[in-house]
């Protein structure tokens, strides 16, 4: 059975303290649960391929139908553990590198 | 904020200024954006309570503004506002149980209708603002109103990329096409359309000076 094609979303995290990987990933977790439910969470599979904490950015892939789901989950994220924290897509891509072309 | 809207990649953004702010001070916040490479276009943004206070602020501003934008608080005011050809935009407050976009409006409708799709549902927690707005994109797309999609921002923390403002539209029941569409080509031709007509040379619709008097 062929996998199922997955989107990449380049992040950028809006926090005034610098964001840890864990940090960042039960955010995106527990908005996509809040929003979503354990079935949507499922669809979506959010997954962090890669994140820098210097520059606030992170790639997140997602099951490519779910991916609307997935940056209506990342913008209604408000704030992580009382501290408030926006997220912002920057880029959509079907590979990595296409991603990866706006890191900063 | 200018900053972050830069980054989100917006090209133009609606600034909405109270009607009573100086010129000066309207003119060094469009600065601002503009050095940071985003275009601003005025908005003014009523609340009036009556009819008759809706149509003083019309004549009075309607032609100050790039946009006119109302919110509507009660059905004689929604009303007067679909109807009304001065009236570029009208919204609806989600956290208003009595009134909602319905397809009486729809009907009359002959500017555009806008969601605040990101100021309106975020630390929203219950399902009911999600239902609503919901309820009015279907009203909205039956009736092929032209719709525009808004973050509603206030300040930096609740600003999203128009990427993420039309993502949320298609969770809540647009195409991709008409997403896209309400955040970008629908509110730039209500801005072009509406600088057409501030223009010196503009008569009426479909009339303008192309040759002054006197050459």
């Amino acid at each position: 059975m062929r996998a199922m094609a997955r989107r990449y979303i380049l992040v950028k995290i809006v926090c005034d303290r610098r964001v840890t990987n864990e940090e960042f990933h039960e955010a995106l977790i527990n908005s996509t649960k809040r929003y979503f439910g354990e079935l949507g969470l499922s669809r979506i599979d959010p997954r962090i391929v890669k994140f820098d904490a210097e520059s606030s950015t992170a790639i997140v892939s997602c099951e490519q139908p779910a991916t609307s789901e997935l940056e209506s989950a990342v913008a209604l994220t408000t704030r992580y553990a009382e501290t408030p924290m926006s997220l912002l897509v920057l880029r959509v891509s079907g590979t990595v590198k296409g991603a990866a072309r706006r890191w900063k | 904020m200018a900053d972050l809207l830069s980054t989100a990649h917006y090209a133009t953004i609606g600034l909405t200024v109270a009607t009573g702010l100086l010129n000066e001070r309207v003119r060094s916040m469009r600065r601002i954006f503009e050095e940071h490479g985003v275009n601003t276009v005025l908005r003014a943004d009523f609340k009036p309570d009556s009819r008759t206070e809706l149509l003083r602020l019309l004549r009075r501003f309607r032609n100050l503004y790039d946009v006119v934008a109302v919110r509507c608080v009660n059905q004689q005011v929604a009303t007067v506002s679909c109807r009304d050809r001065r009236v570029d935009i009208v919204f609806f407050d989600v956290a208003n149980r009595n009134l909602s976009f319905s397809h009486t409006f729809a009907r009359l409708l002959r500017g555009a209708v806008e969601f605040n799709v990101v100021s309106d549902l975020l630390d929203q927690t219950d399902w009911w603002a999600f239902s609503r707005v919901h309820k009015a994109i279907l009203v909205a797309r039956e009736h092929h109103v032209k719709i525009i999609l808004s973050s509603g921002a206030r300040n930096y923390e609740m600003v999203r990329s128009p990427f993420q403002v039309s993502a949320l539209a298609m969770t809540l029941g647009l195409t991709q096409e008409e997403s896209i569409r309400g955040v970008s080509s629908t509110p730039l031709s209500i801005v072009r359309e509406n600088r057409m007509k501030r223009a010196p040379e503009y008569v009426e619709q479909g009339v303008k000076i192309i040759i002054p008097s006197g050459q």
